[in-house]
């Protein structure tokens, strides 16, 4: 029993500085850069989702590792914003603290510096609800994937839980975690938009009007055999630029973090494992902290840029200026 | 002198507000030029693999991503104007 269980360790050890050498020509055999990425960033498989359900209408209503945050993010910010609410209506006095009074300048400064200067005076009640949870789910979502939960259940689970392959805890910890980053999600998101432009404008000038307005009047003719298909087109185009600046954001900003972290172990695998951390010390991870000190700041910003310009093109349906 | 440090921050917060709200028509042009690119030439390459007319509709797409992106942006700039 002794003998052969000590040739086979030190197999390994001989093959070692071999596949040293193999390593590079075969550069991220051993360690897959790209396949560790796409696995942070994109949803987790279909063969094996957190929760199975039967499909209906043919729909696979299975939940994935971003439905799982899409239902997390939007049950944790109607909690929070409800019990808020609440709390601050119970009380006497009229003054919000805490994070009620966060809240409240988010309430206000959607209303009065997003959607009264595009939408104006007379719409603000009508649409300020919509582009508000826009905000709050898209902010939350967002930010939900900058904080590291799975992967701390990842941690736990490697040291201490031990769970088997297909288990509940295995399965929440692959994928991305930032369902903002999936297409889809911001498909949907701008899908709501679409259609909340064709609201706006049939509730302010009827049905009808709503697509005379889309092309501008008092043109020859045959100008707009030319205009009315690029108006048609440039219809799909706004929410289509809103789905694929939001998702790519989210997305690239987790790339290049994760990108960039993967330095380590790609100097550890060529080289040894003191450049391995030389690197990380001295590289990755200054700039990884930098970068996700931006990424604090892109997810405000992308959560404002998509409330805004859905916000824009609510007011445009509405103000028509020719 | 923690109400003139407040007022700066309030008053950057303000500039910054401003900013924005300035820069948000710029966005939406920029993003629909590439969007529409993006968009149109994406349907025409799908079309193309659909109907195997390569490379006609990706370019056709692409032309007409060209087209309707900067209609837009012209747009923008002349509601400026």
């Amino acid at each position: 029993m002794q003998q052969p269980d000590h040739t086979e360790a030190t197999e390994p050890a001989a093959g070692h500085a071999e596949a040293a050498e193999h390593a590079g020509e075969h550069a991220g055999e051993g360690f897959n850069a790209g396949e560790v990425i796409i696995e942070h960033v994109a949803n987790s498989s279909f063969e094996h989702p957190i929760l199975h359900l039967p499909p209906l209408f043919g729909i696979d209503f299975s939940v994935t590792k971003h439905v799982f945050m899409l239902l997390l993010v939007a049950t944790a910010v109607f909690l929070l914003i409800t019990t808020a609410v609440r709390r601050y209506l119970r009380q006497d006095r009229l003054v919000p603290s805490g994070f009620m009074n966060a809240l409240e300048f988010i309430v206000e400064f959607i209303r009065d510096s997003i959607v009264r200067p595009n939408v104006g005076a007379k719409y603000v009640r009508t649409w300020a609800p919509l582009v508000l949870t826009f905000f709050v789910f898209i902010l939350g979502a967002n930010v939900i994937g900058l904080i590291p939960i799975f992967e701390v259940v990842g941690l736990i689970d490697h040291y201490v839980l031990h769970t088997g392959e297909h288990s509940l805890v295995k399965n929440i910890i692959h994928g991305g975690t930032t369902a903002t980053g999936n297409f889809n999600v911001t498909a949907a998101l701008a899908t709501i938009t679409f259609v909340s432009i064709i609201v706006a404008g049939t509730l302010a000038h009827g049905f009808i009007k709503h697509w005379i307005n889309l092309v501008p009047h008092g043109l020859a003719w045959p100008l707009y055999i030319l205009l009315i298909p690029i108006e048609v087109m440039g219809m799909f185009v706004k929410p289509f630029a809103l789905t694929m600046r939001l998702a790519a954001n989210m997305t690239g900003g987790h790339i290049a973090i994760l990108a960039i972290l993967s330095f380590v172990f790609i100097f550890t695998e060529q080289f040894s494992a003191a450049a391995g951390i030389a690197v990380g010390i001295g590289a990755s991870i200054p700039l990884a902290v930098g970068i996700n000190a931006l990424e604090i700041i892109i997810v405000f910003v992308q959560a404002y840029v998509f409330t805004l310009l859905s916000a824009v093109f609510i007011g445009m349906a509405i103000n028509v200026h020719h | 002198m923690p109400g003139e440090r407040e007022s700066f921050v309030a008053g950057s917060l303000r500039h910054l507000q401003d900013n924005i709200r300035r820069a948000g028509p710029a966005a939406t042009a920029s993003y629909s030029l590439i969007g529409a690119i993006v968009l149109l030439g994406g349907s025409g390459h799908l079309i193309d693999r659909w109907q195997g007319t390569e490379p006609w509709g990706l370019l056709a797409g692409l032309l007409a991503g060209l087209v309707v992106g900067f209609y837009e942006l012209a747009k923008t700039v002349w509601k400026r104007n």
